[in-house]
């Protein structure tokens, strides 16, 4: 019987990481209109690139050696860095291109970053060790919470925070808010487009950087598929918390990791393997309701 | 040299012409009017100089730079400034962010504190309320700080598209004696797209009479106030003539 | 003397036509030249045809990406197992049917059928919910529906088998089989974007607020053609596991998802001739690079291909059709009969 203190650590920290994930997708979206449904194997590259390319069972680790405090920047500039380069392969040729098209040409990145992984590594789900003492449970209000998780929901907090920061207080985060809001007048003003997408590009792939260290760590696998599973989720927090909104993707990604602990939790055994299912259709009623997203006014305009 | 440019402009939407050879000159320091009836292209006049709007024919030039081919934030940064139609303030930014949205291109970092007070002094309601969300402002406020924000970036010439839109006479009023006093304090060159010929005529400058896509007068704005000439423009045949 | 409304009405309708022509030369050539494996490879190519179209009726003509299809096509796929596989079978790997469905026995065509209903059924559901959104809301809620499908079949094992593959279809899908259901597709296609309810879809697809001043009804119209591509959607499904005579839910999940919208995206989503197109030239391109990744003589040396080469390049052939040539390959034109006389020379004219 997990008590209620597992179950709240369980549901903070599942719903950090799909936080995490679904801001690198809001911060995209907010500035170009873009649904980026290759973010998800950003957060595989990230993953991959921890291990040796080879096609073992176990992988040996590369850049995962590396101790911690340079292993963390490495990677998120490993993360930015892929995303901008696929900013500057792909999706700067289609700025002027219609949202559908530019959501399909996300879509077959995504696919050829997946096939190219699986070309490097095989298909086979790879054991990997990364910090493996930060699983080991502390104590902590009558429950057994794993090191990581308290590290998670700091991290989540922290890199929320940060985010926060520089989007009200930098020049780069006043220009973002701008060309969120009206991309065009932001350029009459002087703004430079390609600075605040590749701005925003780089937040991105650093945001999944930040989930690939911790799925890693969490999940202990390395496997080609585990990018489409979390880009799922992303969006759907992406959707339900209002296209474009950063607090409304933020809270939906909590929102969305409650609700599925709380499912895996309260479930009946049978019926548990479904549990994502009901999730997804909890997704589908939760749009019928509330096309806008959860945490935007109705007054909002449609940003689509 | 004229400070602007515009040579044989042409612009079209799909197959559909907004602007047909356009040709025309501003000078330094002038204050400018361009009107006409709805559909004229007074709006995709100002798109293409100021890069919003892709040209299909013609060049434009802004003290001998070219403009045409560059991207709006290019044009920016050369100097040219605009306030669009319906003011498209940023209503999620507090009012001091909109001012500061377009000092990043600014080189005189240290004058832009300056600026902004000075901002504050013409416009004292925008002071008042520096830190509040631009989006609560009313229409007056917002198209006093559109003006503002397009000033922040220390333009050489500003362009304004229908400044009195929606906004009720006495604060039209108020928008106009403000323009022509910053123009005049800082020397800039004003092109403004206004329906109301009466308002030009009384604000006082150049008028650029466009119709169908082409100019069709070009002269002192109080001279088109007369109701025939004007009416003439905007339903007649013929390209006026208007003793200078 | 018919006027030109009425002239571009009937040009519509020879699309069809020229699409189905071109097929039955290629299954005729196929099987006059061909070998037993380039044969398979046709069906295969016919059976995507009948998905791609599927796909078109709905995406094509309400502009809205769905990539969702492949949950119609795992329901209609294990829909027809479930119908046509000896009791005897059902039984023993899929215990949890109903004894109603455990008992059934039924022949290849009505089972086919009933699972083109089923799907059709499953997409008036789904759609009643998910296209009320708005289209990018809209296309992401397909996706939750995708992996809802794929959930549920991946893990109800009594009914499905889950992850161990549902074998002993009977597999009597071969190239002239799948050929008639794509002509069926193609016509149905092609009725439909004529009809009043695709036109109106159509103008739905350029100017939402426009439509609706002109009395559309955008959703009933969105519902109706998610209805009938889920149907034929369904039935490419049944076809596809009884040409290869094994299901397994991962076949309907993110490979066919990404194959089906690239052969949409390369011919073109605007016209129903560009799916077809875009079915034909992608699964040449398919063809080559399984050859390729077979292993190749050039002169005295071999060359062979990575595995994965194969997803990596259609990707890219993807990405660069839309950066290039976003409307595809027939830039939303459709392939009609030319008409003879010198007034009534055929324009080209978009169904957009």
């Amino acid at each position: 019987m997990t008590s209620l203190a597992q179950l709240f650590f369980d549901a903070v920290s599942l719903g950090g990481i799909y936080a995490m994930a679904a801001l690198g997708i809001a911060l995209i979206f907010g500035v170009m209109n873009l649904v980026n449904f290759a973010h998800g194997e950003y957060i595989a590259f990230c993953v991959f690139a921890l291990i040796v390319p080879s096609t073992e069972a176990v992988a040996v680790m590369f850049l995962g050696k590396a101790p911690a405090f340079l292993l963390i920047p490495l990677l998120l500039m490993i993360g930015a860095g892929a995303a901008m380069l696929s900013e500057y392969v792909v999706f700067r040729h289609l700025r002027r291109a219609t949202p559908v098209a530019m959501m399909i040409s996300s879509f077959a990145l995504g696919f050829v970053i997946q096939n190219a992984l699986l070309a490097t590594y095989g298909g086979r789900p790879k054991a990997i060790s990364l910090w493996p003492e930060l699983n080991t449970p502390v104590a902590i209000l009558g429950a057994e919470v794993p090191l990581l998780q308290l590290i998670v929901i700091l991290s989540t907090l922290l890199v929320v925070g940060a985010l926060a920061l520089l989007l009200k207080k930098t020049r780069l985060g006043l220009e973002m808010r701008a060309a969120a809001e009206n991309f065009t007048m932001a350029r009459l003003l002087g703004v430079r487009a390609n600075v605040v997408i590749t701005g925003a590009f780089a937040l991105s792939g650093a945001l999944a950087a930040a989930v690939a260290l911790i799925m890693a760590t969490q999940t202990g696998v390395a496997d080609v598929r585990m990018g489409g599973q979390i880009m799922l989720v992303a969006f759907i927090a992406t959707v339900i918390g209002g296209l474009g909104s950063l607090p409304g993707a933020v809270a939906a990604g909590f929102l969305i990791g409650a609700a599925s602990i709380l499912l895996q939790a309260f479930l009946p055994l049978e019926v548990r393997p479904f549990r994502d299912a009901f999730l997804y259709t909890l997704v589908i009623a939760s749009l019928l309701l509330r096309p806008q997203g959860l945490f935007v006014p109705s007054s909002a305009k449609p940003r689509i | 040299m004229s400070k602007l440019g515009v040579f044989d402009l042409s612009v079209r939407y799909g197959k559909v012409p907004a602007l047909n050879d356009v040709t025309l000159h501003l000078q330094e320091g002038e204050r400018v009017f361009v009107s006409g009836p709805n559909g004229a292209g007074k709006s995709s006049l100002l798109g293409a100089i100021s890069g919003a709007v892709a040209t299909s024919h013609g060049r434009i030039e802004m003290d001998g730079d070219l403009l045409t081919g560059r991207a709006p934030e290019a044009i920016a940064r050369l100097g040219l400034s605009m306030v669009p139609e319906g003011r498209e303030i940023f209503g999620s930014l507090t009012v001091e962010e909109n001012l500061r949205v377009g000092t990043g291109l600014r080189r005189d970092r240290g004058a832009v504190e300056g600026d902004i007070a000075e901002i504050y002094d013409a416009f004292p309601i925008l002071g008042d309320r520096r830190h509040a969300s631009a989006g609560a402002l009313s229409g007056g406020q917002q198209q006093m700080l559109a003006i503002g924000r397009a000033l922040m970036t220390n333009p050489k010439l500003m362009m304004v598209d229908e400044p009195s839109l929606g906004l009720a006479p006495k604060i039209v009023d108020q928008v106009y004696d403000t323009l022509v006093q910053l123009q005049e304090e800082r020397g800039l060159t004003l092109l403004i797209v206004e329906q109301s010929s009466t308002r030009a005529a009384r604000v006082g400058g150049r008028m650029i009479l466009l119709r169908g896509g082409s100019v069709v007068g070009d002269g002192d704005a109080s001279a088109f106030a007369e109701k025939d000439l004007l009416s003439e423009a905007y339903f007649g045949q013929s390209k006026l003539e208007v003793a200078q | 003397m018919i006027g030109k409304h009425a002239q571009n009405r009937l040009l519509g309708y020879s699309t069809p036509v020229v699409l189905i022509g071109l097929l039955i030369l290629l299954v005729a050539l196929v099987s006059l030249f061909g070998d037993k494996a380039l044969a398979r490879t046709s069906a295969e190519t016919l059976i995507r045809v009948v998905l791609v179209v599927g796909l078109w009726i709905f995406v094509g003509n309400s502009g809205i990406v769905s990539f969702g299809h492949a949950g119609y096509m795992a329901i209609g796929a294990y829909c027809s197992a479930w119908l046509t596989l000896k009791p005897q079978m059902k039984a023993l790997f899929l215990p949890d049917l109903p004894p109603w469905l455990a008992q059934a026995e039924w022949p290849v065509l009505p089972a086919a059928l009933a699972s083109g209903l089923l799907a059709a059924l499953v997409a008036l559901l789904s759609g009643a919910a998910i296209l009320r959104l708005s289209g990018i809301a809209a296309s992401i809620a397909t996706f939750a529906f995708l992996a809802i499908v794929n959930t549920v079949y991946s893990n109800w094992e009594g009914v499905t088998g889950a992850t161990s593959s549902v074998v002993g279809l009977a597999r009597y899908v071969d190239q002239w089989v799948a050929l008639a259901w794509a002509a069926a597709a193609i016509l149905a296609a092609n009725l439909y974007a004529n009809s009043a309810s695709g036109l109106a879809l159509r103008a739905t697809r350029e100017d939402e607020v426009a439509a609706a001043a002109s009395g559309i009804d955008m959703y009933r119209h969105r519902l109706l053609s998610l209805v009938v591509s889920g149907f034929f959607t369904g039935i490419s499904g049944a076809l596809l596991g009884h040409s290869i005579g094994v299901l397994n839910p991962d076949s309907f999940y993110l490979g066919i998802t990404f194959i089906s919208l690239a052969m949409l995206v390369v011919g073109g989503i605007g016209s129903l001739s560009g799916a077809v197109i875009g079915v034909l030239v992608l699964s040449i391109l398919i063809e080559a690079l399984v050859r390729l990744e077979q292993g190749v003589t050039i002169g005295a040396s071999e060359f062979a291909l990575p595995g994965g080469a194969q997803e990596i390049l259609i990707g890219i052939v993807m990405i660069l059709i839309l950066i290039l040539r976003p409307a595809g390959l027939l830039a939303g034109r459709e392939l009609r009969l030319p008409m003879a006389g010198p007034k009534l020379q055929a324009k080209h004219t978009t169904p957009n």
